[in-house]
């Protein structure tokens, strides 16, 4: 329906015998057209709306692949299948578990500070406050969790224990914490609807610096910690001894991928798009230019941990390290994950800057404590995150608080002229997940030990998952021959010897780096 | 006359959402290629990496001079059977079609040969590929398209003239583009029979593992990631209000197909994770990869006229159902590299029987009718919706399995015949990339002597 408007719209009323003055024919007419012009607005903006959350929510599942190339990546050859089963399975299990409760348990309103109770199975969905694609972003948001402590208890680690922590993380320890923070109940939450922000504030973590990297990362932490060391990470002597990775190229393809997603996660947690700020429609500032800036200080903060840490590495070791520089920018981006939308881009470089030094310290505090983590997901994650929630009480604008979160007279960082009300609530969050998920998953993986369901055998071990627990290796770039040439029947039963062109089947290849 | 302003936002808004969601097809074709190479043999990388990559060119030329024109004209000359106008993009963009319309439509169409290559894969002369691929993609895959998705379409939910009463609903193509991909690959297979050394001498299978299981995996995310413009982008316009609701249109079932398509795949890979477990005792992680993707196919059809929970059981059949065919399919000495056959399409009917049994009134309104009040259809016959929609199904099922056999039988056996499908036995065993792609993919291992570790290298530089 096109909307036009011409003088002979109003003949018809004129002689019209309805009961009612001229003006309020007049009236009721253009409220009705304007009316109708409004609820066209607002299908315009759902469906804006609808499209930027769900093109976002494709983004952060995109980081799923990423993480799972990262992971094989930085695993041995012969480990490789187990870990991508692990990142595989995060998908989709997490999708049947935060579906059938997770989802309720984050976003169940009304209900109380600690956990939510509406929406198992999504039931009640579509309602005016939920809508599909705010499940399948906050989907894609819980299975990355589960995915960065994998990393942690990576190469010695039983499948089934994985699959009962990976479970219990994505269906309830994560979806809990994430009620706290990011629910309109939630106790800390800076929109908590009755108004009741803990300090006056509520602890602000846009996009999950705690939420999503320290649960993962001190869940992570726990299950390496109990499990110990990989054989061979620390030598008679208490040396450490580095276990490199099979392919830097897949370590880098995973970092471009997570960078990429993270388009999706950071900028995306606006959930909209479509909204003016201050109230004021017709101008060019809006939700739209808070959700560039946020990508914005995403990609600042990544760059700026990338070349610290590439210049720190230089200094501290003596050469330029692709896979180091790789985890330095995963680590700025784990970051500013918490303040990414309320601070300045100038902001971001510092938050940058410190985080690489925080995840160069950890890693060496890791190796003095003897503590192995093939991911560095502990340190990157969970120090990194941890880091980012205290930069947003330092830094976060008072301007940008107000937009994104509403209303007025929110706390705002202690660097930028607001008092430590913020920072305080910020500190809460860190303890209070830190404590969280030690007391959750503590015992989890302490009870998976003592019922030797946790670690698997050194011999298990030694000669890697893929073989005694996933039925081979991932790569075979050489016929299947060891000593004997196979049996070969062509297709109409003769049999047929392989010739010289064929490439000369090697017994020593099995555990030879591939090329990838 | 200049188009309206309130025409001009509708317009913007729906051609973001289709062209990104092309986007995403897109990427399909590079998970599929990823997906491919690692099932394969590294003798033979080359080869099938270069048939996906010939799939979208080839198929890009065939789809746009007369592909498209197949299957979506619908000019004074359209009948049900084929499409008679747009030919080389004739007359578009026109009142019902954009490029943005052919583009995602070109993704799909791409899509469908790829499967097929799987099917015949290690074997196959490069020749006979071109051949089958320019085929399938302009000819045979169009014309089931146009059955399916033309509004003049015999089978199609929009056309004035319903079969049965309700036309049958494919609504991404678990048909159209599984079912057909897989029986053209079924054919190729068959008449080409298996990999040398497949089978022994007593007809028992032997294991032959495809090279590089990470590119697996990153093919099978890929393909997940791109089945979100593959199901949600098939509603094609976004901004699309539902007349009966305040607040809900298109934006909210494209939200559900989007959930519906992540539980389905979701649950077909658990399922076949503890299945696989209990028939081979380990966790396979490429059977899971094959599981997830299957429970995809299977959804595609009905993903957006089901509920979430009747998602579960479509994936959760559908693992079962890959898993017996595969079974099947060992008995038979029937080589598939990729499973394609039995994935695309066994599952792809399954899917299609689906549909049949769990559509949702309120949802095949919304889908097909714009969710206008006082209109019935049939839906599921599980949900009460009688016998209409799963005989359309059904029929469906059977006219493409007929079609596709009817033209890519002969064509495959012609092939064989000429001597131009198969390649011999010694160029088999030497592997494709030598024998017809200049040479490996992969070009072996770094010599002992030099030195890997940085440490090493700074003690060669500290003794000379």
């Amino acid at each position: 329906m096109d909307f036009k408007c011409s003088a002979s719209d109003l003949a018809s009323l004129a002689n019209s015998t309805a009961p009612g003055s001229d003006n309020a024919l007049l009236a009721t007419f253009l409220c009705g057209r304007f009316d109708a012009i409004s609820d066209k607005f607002a299908d315009t903006a759902h469906a804006v709306d609808s499209t930027y959350l769900l093109f976002s929510a494709y983004l952060v599942f995109s980081m799923q692949l990423g993480f799972a190339m990262l992971c094989a990546g930085s695993v041995r050859a012969k480990n490789t299948m187990n870990i991508m089963l692990t990142n595989v399975l995060d998908a989709a299990a997490g999708g049947l578990s935060y579906y059938l409760f997770g989802f309720a348990f984050a976003f169940g309103s009304p209900s109380n500070g600690f956990v939510g109770r509406h929406f198992f199975g999504l039931k009640k969905v579509p309602s005016a406050s939920v809508d599909y694609s705010f499940f399948l972003y906050q989907w894609a948001f819980a299975i990355a969790a589960a995915g960065i402590t994998s990393g942690s208890i990576a190469e010695r680690t039983q499948f089934v224990a994985y699959l009962i922590y990976s479970s219990f993380l994505t269906g309830f320890v994560y979806p809990i914490t994430s009620h706290w923070f990011w629910s309109g109940d939630g106790w800390a939450s800076p929109s908590r609807s009755d108004g009741n922000l803990l300090f006056g504030s509520g602890a602000i973590d846009f996009a999950g610096s705690g939420v999503v990297h320290m649960v993962g990362g001190i869940a992570g932490f726990w299950g390496a910690l109990i499990e110990g060391p990989r054989i061979g990470r620390f030598d008679q002597a208490g040396r450490v001894v580095a276990l490199r990775g099979h392919s830097a190229s897949l370590v880098v393809l995973g970092s471009f991928l997570l960078w990429f997603g993270w388009y999706g996660f950071n900028p995306g947690s606006f959930l909209t798009i479509l909204k003016t700020y201050d109230g004021a429609s017709g101008g060019f500032y809006g939700q739209w230019s808070a959700v560039g800036r946020t990508a914005v200080t995403t990609t600042l903060a990544g760059s700026t941990a990338a070349l610290t840490t590439l210049f720190s590495k230089r200094l501290l070791v003596g050469h330029w390290n692709v896979t180091d520089v790789c985890n330095g920018l995963l680590g700025g981006f784990a970051a500013i994950t918490s303040g990414c939308s309320v601070v300045d881009p100038w902001a971001a470089i510092v938050c940058g800057f410190v985080s690489a030094w925080v995840l160069i310290g950890c890693n060496k505090l890791a190796e003095l404590a003897k503590f192995d983590d093939p991911l560095e997901a502990a340190q990157l994650h969970g120090g990194c995150g941890a880091w980012g929630l205290i930069f947003t009480g330092l830094f976060a604008r008072r301007r940008y608080v107000d937009e994104v979160y509403g209303g007025s007279g929110r706390r705002y960082g202690w660097f930028v002229g607001g008092d430590g009300r913020l920072l305080a609530a910020q500190v809460v969050e860190v303890l209070a997940i830190a404590g969280w998920v030690t007391a959750t998953m503590g015992p989890l993986f302490y009870g998976l030990h003592r019922l030797e369901l946790l670690r698997v055998s050194g011999d298990d071990e030694k000669e890697g998952m893929d073989l005694t627990r996933h039925g081979g290796l991932a790569y075979v770039y050489h016929d299947d021959g060891g000593g004997d040439r196979p049996n070969i029947i062509a297709p109409d039963g003769r049999r047929v010897e392989p010739t010289d062109r064929s490439p000369a089947p090697n017994a020593d290849d099995r555990n030879g780096t591939p090329a990838v | 006359m200049e188009a309206s302003w309130e025409a001009s936002v509708t317009d913007s808004i729906n051609t973001i959402y289709l062209l990104f969601s092309a986007y995403l097809v897109f990427v399909m074709q590079l998970g599929f290629a990823m997906l491919c190479a690692g099932s394969v043999q590294a003798k033979n990388a080359m080869n099938i990496m270069l048939t996906n990559v010939v799939d979208a060119v080839v198929g890009s030329i065939s789809y746009y001079l007369f592909g498209f024109a197949f299957a979506f004209g619908d000019g004074s000359g359209s009948n049900p059977f084929i499409g008679t106008s747009f030919f080389a993009l004739k007359d578009i963009p026109s009142s019902t079609y954009d490029y943005s319309y052919f583009l995602y439509q070109w993704a799909f169409a791409i899509a469908v040969a790829g499967i097929t290559s799987g099917s015949i894969a290690e074997r196959t002369q490069f020749s006979a590929y071109l051949v089958f691929s320019f085929f399938l993609t302009g000819f045979v895959y169009p014309i089931v398209a146009h059955w399916v998705w033309s509004s003049s379409g015999w089978l199609s939910p929009s056309s004035s003239d319903l079969l049965f009463g309700s036309g049958a609903i494919d609504f991404a193509g678990s048909g159209v583009v599984h079912l057909v991909g897989g029986i053209a690959g079924l054919w190729g297979s068959l008449i080409e029979g298996p990999r040398a050394g497949r089978f022994d001498a007593f007809g028992k299978p032997v294991l032959m593992r495809g090279h590089n299981a990470t590119l697996v995996v990153l093919g099978t995310f890929l393909l997940w990631f791109g089945w979100f413009g593959f199901n949600p982008g098939s509603f094609d316009k976004i901004l699309v209000s539902y007349p009966t609701t305040s607040d809900q249109g298109n934006w909210t079932a494209i939200g559900r197909t989007a959930v519906t398509t992540t539980l389905a795949g979701s649950t077909a890979g658990l399922v076949t994770l503890f299945g696989r477990r209990l028939l081979v005792g380990h966790w396979d992680a490429l059977d899971v990869c094959n599981g997830l993707l299957g429970g995809f196919v299977a959804i595609t059809s009905g993903c957006s006229v089901v509920d979430p929970w009747a998602a579960i059981i479509c994936g959760f059949v559908s693992a079962w159902v890959l898993i017996g065919l595969n079974i099947v399919a060992l008995k038979l000495r029937f080589d598939d590299p990729l499973e394609a056959t039995q994935l695309h399409g066994g599952c792809g009917a399954w899917g299609l029987i689906f549909t049949g049994l769990f559509a949702k009134e309120e949802f095949v309104i919304q889908a097909y009718d714009s969710g206008e009040s006082g209109v019935s259809r049939p839906y599921g016959l599980f949900m009460g919706g009688g016998w209409a929609l799963l005989g359309a199904q059904v029929v469906e099922v059977l006219a493409i399995v007929g079609w596709v056999s009817a033209t890519m039988g002969p064509l495959f056996y012609a092939l064989h015949k000429l001597n131009i499908l198969r390649i011999s036995v010694e160029e088999e065993l030497a592997g494709l990339d030598i024998s017809s792609h200049g040479g490996y993919a992969y070009t072996g291992h770094a010599e002992e002597s030099r030195p890997r570790f940085y440490a090493d290298y700074v003690r060669l530089q500290d003794q000379s």
